[in-house]
């Protein structure tokens, strides 16, 4: 359980704040997005998490404890934050090292980190680079073993920032299919992003971020359907929401992804004239 | 404003070297402020400088006049840059017919020293995030511990590099050993006081070690 | 009629970078008009790149490697022309927006490539004003790139290579690192340079729900060759495109498997309010 109560945030040698009165919940087995213009302060929220950064007022308590009584690796063991960029993680001689890396600074046993890499070497399609310098591997590939090593670990919580960036589709599909999957062994995935269109598939809690305070936090149907709130902070309507707006009452729920759409178009269609 | 030509002679000699770092600071009286981090930074370091001179086996007085010979160093050169902006500095490199390719990695490397300074921010939120704790252990251990933030620094700036390159290429860079400048320095009456006061400087201070023996 | 005319020229081209015995390029055939706005798309490591780097010269001169075939730019040949010629027919924007500024303010770095050809100073002025103007930056003019938003980054990277005045325009993932709201103004600007001073627009881009109302022609890469080339409209309707890693926008997706069901709409639209306004009107002939 991730709780946050009156989160003020800013840098000791700042005049403004950067994150105002941030009051939210994350409990465990939920997926939640958090979306706002770029400057919205997403990023500095979610580096509260795990503490890397510590509340000026207010307070983040993870598990009961008070982050700012904890340091960032006992709080990382619980609570994984995978970044957008691999290039400012990758230095391993191995794709395996790589992986155990953190496992070792967290003093695990030798056993538990060979399970554990193995484990992670064959769910993301890696075993054939076990032995190979990470640098090598395609930019793809490199957020893969980003992902890869954070899971490696299995934290409570999977927190990442931006993962669709350069991604392309097949990419993204795969990257829905972990989440879904970390989501069924009650793990929370918390997501920061800007593509509305792979947000709306996840179908997740929405939390809008404008000017460093939680402007809407609700169920992602409700949240992108607020106009107010999307100019505010400058995102779209996911395509099938709108079409859903726009032939309302022809169909009776928004779809979820195209295949849902198809169906409930040709019920709709069958059933009028 | 421009401040160009602060050649600011860095002639340290050795005995009086009291008496122009003193001369240097009244004169720059603006900059003080931020000069004085500088100072206090590099403060460690000439406590370190004096005390392994000490060791070695100099005597007092020449273990002084090195440590002043640092500080003098030290806070010219600050206030140098304190006082030119790299805009002005690249500018008073193209006109000393500098090698363009030499002014240029200058220009770059300045530009991009705040950006690599990020990067390092960055890699180290990253590590932390994966249990690295650099502030623990001896002293073995927390050099081992640089090399997550190392390792991805270098790489980083390498690909910056070569991203810099692609990106120089595609405008042009070396179409034609004739270069125009869309600015241009220009001599005031100012600077060529400054000139000739600091001419008059450096050879009064030459003229009067030769032949007052200070 | 106006006979357009054909500005890049790929024939029976393939290369493979050197170290590497993978051809990354397989034999290219391929011809752009000018004034056309194209849009390359393709799963990552298709090639896209590759090629972008084979119009302006960056391959064969910076990036060595087998060169086979021929491609002609603007009726120079491009292994025969230094890149610093055809910098001042192709501008290239890259895709961090932070790596292709070098100079402290915005305005010397929109200069930059003028300074590297010898313009003269008031020529620089008057074409440094014009490009400020015309992306709307005058507002940036004295800024240090530290000031700057990612966005706007890259319309001073746009007015770097403008300057130049170049008759083909290349974007390797511009819009990559940009929130969406950004990336669509700097599309629409595209599409405006595009469209008025009749420069070619040659895009590559993962985002290409972006780009459905923009782009007129497109081609598909895979492993090196090039699967499909026409105009947007007809491809896009290819329900395989996915397989390709390219993200259709869910509207078209849709319509594409309501026509395999048989129903069909009389034109293909490219956004959801025409869409629901076309299936209502034509909703009684399905």
């Amino acid at each position: 359980m991730i709780e946050i109560k009156s989160l003020y945030f800013k840098y000791s040698n700042a005049k403004d704040y950067i994150l105002k009165d941030v009051s939210l919940k994350i409990g465990l087995g939920e997926v939640v997005a958090i979306m706002g213009s770029n400057g919205s302060g997403k990023t500095t929220l979610i580096k509260h998490f795990n503490g890397l950064l510590k509340p000026s007022e207010g307070s983040v308590k993870v598990f009961g404890k008070d982050t700012r009584n904890d340091s960032v690796a006992s709080l990382s063991k619980r609570i994984g934050l995978v970044f957008q960029n691999p290039g400012h993680q990758i230095f391993s001689d191995t794709v395996w090292n790589e992986l155990a890396f953190a496992l070792k600074n967290f003093g695990l046993e030798d056993d538990v980190i060979n399970r554990r890499v193995k484990w992670a070497l064959e769910f993301f399609n890696l075993v054939q680079y076990k032995d190979t310098s990470p640098l090598l591997l395609s930019g793809g590939e490199k957020k893969r073993l980003c992902l890869a090593s954070v899971l490696a670990w299995n934290p409570d919580y999977v927190v990442l920032d931006e993962p669709t960036v350069g991604q392309d589709f097949l990419q993204k599909e795969k990257l829905r299919e972990v989440i879904k999957m970390l989501v069924t062994q009650n793990k929370s995935v918390v997501i920061v992003s800007h593509d509305v269109e792979f947000v709306w598939l996840l179908q997740p809690r929405l939390i809008l971020l404008s000017n460093g305070q939680v402007i809407r936090d609700g169920k992602c149907v409700d949240v992108f359907s607020d106009k107010e709130a999307r100019q505010q902070c400058g995102i779209i309507m996911p395509q099938l929401l709108e079409l859903y707006e726009e032939l309302y009452p022809r169909i009776p729920h928004p779809p979820v992804d195209v295949l849902d759409a198809r169906a409930t178009l040709l019920r709709s269609l069958a059933r009028g004239a | 404003m421009l401040f160009s030509l602060s050649l600011l002679g860095n002639t340290i000699f050795q005995f009086i070297i009291i008496l122009s770092t003193i001369l240097f600071i009244g004169l720059i009286s603006k900059v003080l402020r931020r000069m004085s981090k500088t100072i206090m930074f590099s403060l460690s370091f000439l406590a370190m400088i004096f005390i392994i001179n000490i060791l070695v086996g100099y005597d007092i007085l020449f273990s002084i006049i090195v440590s002043l010979r640092f500080i003098s160093v030290v806070s010219s050169s600050s206030i140098f840059f304190l006082t030119s902006s790299p805009d002005e500095l690249e500018l008073v490199m193209k006109s000393l017919r500098l090698p363009y390719d030499l002014i240029f990695a200058f220009v770059t490397a300045v530009r991009f020293v705040p950006v690599i300074m990020l990067d390092a921010l960055q890699i180290l939120d990253s590590q932390r995030s994966r249990g690295l704790e650099i502030e623990k252990g001896n002293l073995v251990r927390r050099v081992k511990n640089y090399l997550p933030v190392l390792v991805p620094l270098i790489v980083q700036s390498i690909i910056r590099s070569e991203e810099l390159a692609e990106a120089m290429e595609s405008r042009a860079y070396g179409f034609s050993k004739k270069k125009t400048s869309y600015y241009s320095l220009h001599l005031r009456n100012r600077d060529y006081l400054m000139l000739v006061l600091c001419l008059t400087f450096v050879i009064s201070f030459i003229l009067s070690i030769y032949f007052l023996h200070i | 009629m106006e006979t357009l005319t054909t500005l890049i020229q790929f024939a029976d081209f393939s290369f493979s970078y050197s170290g590497s015995s993978d051809l990354i390029l397989k034999n290219i055939n391929l011809s752009i008009e000018e004034g056309e706005f194209v849009l390359l798309v393709g799963p990552s490591g298709c090639g896209k790149s590759t090629l972008l780097r084979c119009i302006n010269g960056l391959i064969p001169h910076l990036y060595n490697g087998m060169y086979q075939g021929k491609v002609v730019v603007d009726n120079k040949v491009v292994s025969e022309t230094d890149i610093s010629e055809l910098a001042t027919k192709v501008g290239f924007v890259f895709q961090n927006p932070e790596n292709q500024i070098f100079m402290f303010s915005v305005e010397k770095d929109i200069v930059f490539g003028l300074e590297n050809m010898g313009v003269e100073r008031e020529e620089m002025r008057k074409r440094l004003d014009w490009a400020l103007r015309i992306l709307d930056i005058e507002d940036l003019r004295y800024k240090a790139p530290y000031e700057l938003s990612d966005g706007q980054k890259q319309r001073v990277a746009i007015a770097g290579t403008l300057v130049m005045r170049p008759k083909i325009l290349i974007l390797d993932e511009p819009t990559s690192l940009l929130d969406p709201k950004t990336a669509r103004d700097f599309i629409l600007t595209l599409k405006e340079l595009n469209k008025e001073l009749n420069i070619t627009v040659i895009a590559v881009e993962h985002r290409i729900d972006l780009l459905t109302n923009v782009a007129d022609r497109i081609i598909v890469m895979d492993n090196g060759e090039i699967l499909c080339d026409g105009s947007l409209r007809d491809i896009i309707q290819r329900r395989n495109l996915h397989l390709y890693g390219v993200a259709v926008p869910p509207i078209i997706g849709l319509q594409n498997t309501l026509s395999e069901y048989g129903i069909g709409l009389s034109r293909l639209c490219l956004n959801v309010k025409e869409f629901a306004e076309l299936l209502r009107r034509e909703e009684y002939k399905l």
